[in-house]
């Protein structure tokens, strides 16, 4: 997408691959958002959506000028990387009392609040 | 390293577990929660001492970081739009902590619930200051993941838990959804820097990829700002969480979504300006009646009021929309006046919930003879929020109506006029239940609320009316951050040098 990218076709592999591989990431996350009821399977396809953007971030940080890879996504990237392992603390830590609570960890236990 | 209030609430937010221990140790319950009240204050002296220093250049830009080279390092740019935005932050991030002083002194790990008290508040005010999306995206999650874990503080009750996995669920999508933005900008420009990206992309026409950020962007924040059809998660969040968490999360905490796109689309998606602003208003006209129309027939006297902020979402989108000086200027001084209405009303909601232990409305009908104090605040503050002349709210909402009319969009003013009138209906039914209906058995027994509860619920009330009867300087403050985001010239050339 970046006009330079096309200059390092021949020895990179295209951009659009990691493209098309992160849309197919985001797919099967949308996927399992909607249609998984188990609480942990929810929280990795959390999980999946942030690491198909960080294949962006670092596809396009190797892709922005011809022989050089920018060191910012790659610190953004890990950054990102450790927000997610966060997210993921807590959102166990909520499946766990939720575990408690029903004895379950199916989704559609938590049926209480009013929509 | 940051800015010096940012880096005063990190370091308060760091020592607060420590002084937890040290409480702990020393028999001494009280000193956590006072230490985390004096960092409230300590921030709030601080801001007010320092904010006259962004004043005098309009934009200061801090680069920190390991490397401290223009485009690489952590940029931090304070203009009027941030100190605007901090300055509610912190006053309702104070009152709240006050209010917890006795509110929460029955329950346990207090340590933890302060802490995460000044981490979304130091979340929220990192995001303000954040000169790049990285840094941006960086706070925005501190401030999201510490509202995951309030949200479902009390997690002895079903709803906080089932409320906060939803939250958690759905704002972690949103965020994720700007990440994806971030990144889509990123391989289009190569940099992160909202100046840059700015004078990057008004070079462009916009092309599809330009488009699928803006959409991402508008969808990621809007769903932290409980934008319809993303609002789901806020009423639930904001019912279940207890009383002042709810009322930085109303007053505060969503409004760093409108913050986000307050920036964001007035910043970079200047290619854009043919086609944005018609779809936030429509999703501004989608946001009014929902909220208006399910707070309508609400029992709950959160869920009622968390619906009133989705409304309330609708009119400083609207705002946004006209991307004129007093458009903005309406949509910045609602986000004022609602937040303290909004905070006013939800700690009252939570002292009556901590004196009747209820929160139905037709349970608290006639409250207003055995709490008398706290029942006439909460009938302040809803004849503000419904927009009655002398009290705050109607100033702005009169603005945001004059700058559609001026704007030429006639008929969403009018849309707007008629949903003041869905949300006067409302606010009227709550005063007519809590003064005009007999007493129940549960408003009976209740008792007025401690002094200590009433000090915060007061000063708000007070606020409320101050800004009402002298509305100037407020709009004047508010005027100076409208025309620092609509001035984007001075902006880019403040960072880029």
């Amino acid at each position: 997408m970046h006009p330079t990218a096309a200059t390092r076709r021949g020895t990179l592999i295209p951009l659009t691959y990691y493209l098309v591989c992160a849309a197919g990431l985001y797919a099967i996350s949308a996927y399992c958002l909607i249609a998984k009821r188990n609480m942990i399977r929810l929280l990795l396809a959390l999980e999946i959506m942030m690491n198909a953007t960080n294949l962006l971030l670092i596809a396009f940080s190797s892709y922005g000028a011809p022989g050089l890879t920018d060191p910012l996504a790659h610190a953004f990237t890990l950054l990102s990387i450790g927000i997610g392992g966060c997210l993921i603390a807590v959102g166990l830590s909520l499946i766990l009392h939720a575990y408690r609570h029903y004895q379950t960890l199916d989704v559609r236990a938590l049926r209480r609040l009013r929509h | 390293m940051f800015t010096p209030l940012l880096d005063t609430l990190l370091f308060f937010t760091m020592t607060t577990p420590g002084i937890g221990l040290l409480a702990h140790r020393l028999h001494r319950k009280r000193l956590t929660d006072v230490y985390a009240s004096l960092g409230f204050s300590l921030a709030l002296l601080l801001h007010a001492l320092t904010s006259h220093n962004v004043l005098a250049p309009g934009v200061l830009t801090i680069a920190t970081g390991v490397v401290a080279d223009f485009p690489l390092g952590v940029t931090l740019v304070v203009d009027d739009l941030s100190g605007f935005m901090a300055t509610i932050y912190l006053l309702i991030g104070l009152l709240a902590a006050i209010y917890s002083l006795t509110y929460m002194a029955r329950d346990t790990g207090l340590p933890h619930y302060y802490t995460l008290l000044l981490g979304i508040t130091a979340g929220m005010i990192g995001v303000t200051s954040a000169g790049d999306l990285f840094t941006l995206f960086i706070f925005w999650e501190v401030m999201c993941l510490c509202s995951y874990a309030l949200v479902a503080f009390r997690t002895e009750g079903w709803e906080p838990i089932e409320a906060g996995f939803k939250y958690l669920l759905m704002s972690g999508a949103g965020s994720l959804a700007a990440l994806a933005a971030m990144a889509l900008l990123y391989g289009l420009t190569g940099t992160l820097n909202i100046a840059q990206l700015s004078q990057a992309l008004s070079d462009t026409l916009g092309g599809p990829w330009s488009a699928l950020a803006l959409l991402l962007f508008i969808a990621g924040f809007g769903l932290q700002a409980g934008m319809a059809p993303f609002h789901t998660w806020l009423p639930d969040a904001h019912s279940a969480a207890p009383a002042p968490v709810s009322a930085v999360l109303s007053g505060a905490m969503v409004m760093t979504g409108i913050y986000g796109l307050f920036r964001v689309l007035t910043l970079i998606f200047t290619p854009f300006l043919g086609v944005w602003p018609q779809m936030i208003r429509i999703f501004a006209t989608v946001t009014m009646f929902t909220g208006n129309l399910l707070a309508l027939f609400q029992d709950d006297v959160k869920r009622l009021l968390a619906f009133s902020t989705i409304a309330n979402i609708g009119y400083i989108l609207l705002g946004l929309a006209t991307q004129s000086v007093t458009g903005l200027t309406g949509s910045l001084f609602q986000i004022l006046n609602h937040a303290l209405v909004k905070a006013l009303l939800f700690l009252c909601s939570g002292s009556f919930n901590r004196q009747a232990k209820t929160r139905s409305l037709r349970d608290l009908a006639g409250i207003g003879r055995s709490m008398p104090w706290t029942c006439t605040v909460f009938i302040l503050g809803t004849v503000a929020l419904a927009g009655i002349p002398p009290l705050n709210i109607f100033w702005s909402e009169w603005t945001i109506l004059v700058a559609n009319v001026e704007a030429e969009q006639i008929l969403f003013a009018i849309v707007m006029a008629a949903n003041l009138v869905l949300s006067a209906a409302y606010c009227l039914r709550i005063i007519q239940i809590l003064l005009l209906h007999g007493e129940t058995p549960t408003s009976r027994a209740a008792t007025e609320a401690p002094l200590s509860l009433l000090i915060p619920q007061v000063v708000l009330g007070a606020l409320c009316v101050i800004i009402g009867v002298y509305p100037d300087p407020f709009r004047f403050f508010a005027e100076a951050a409208a025309k620092a985001t609509l001035n984007i010239h001075a902006y880019v050339s403040a960072v880029l040098g």
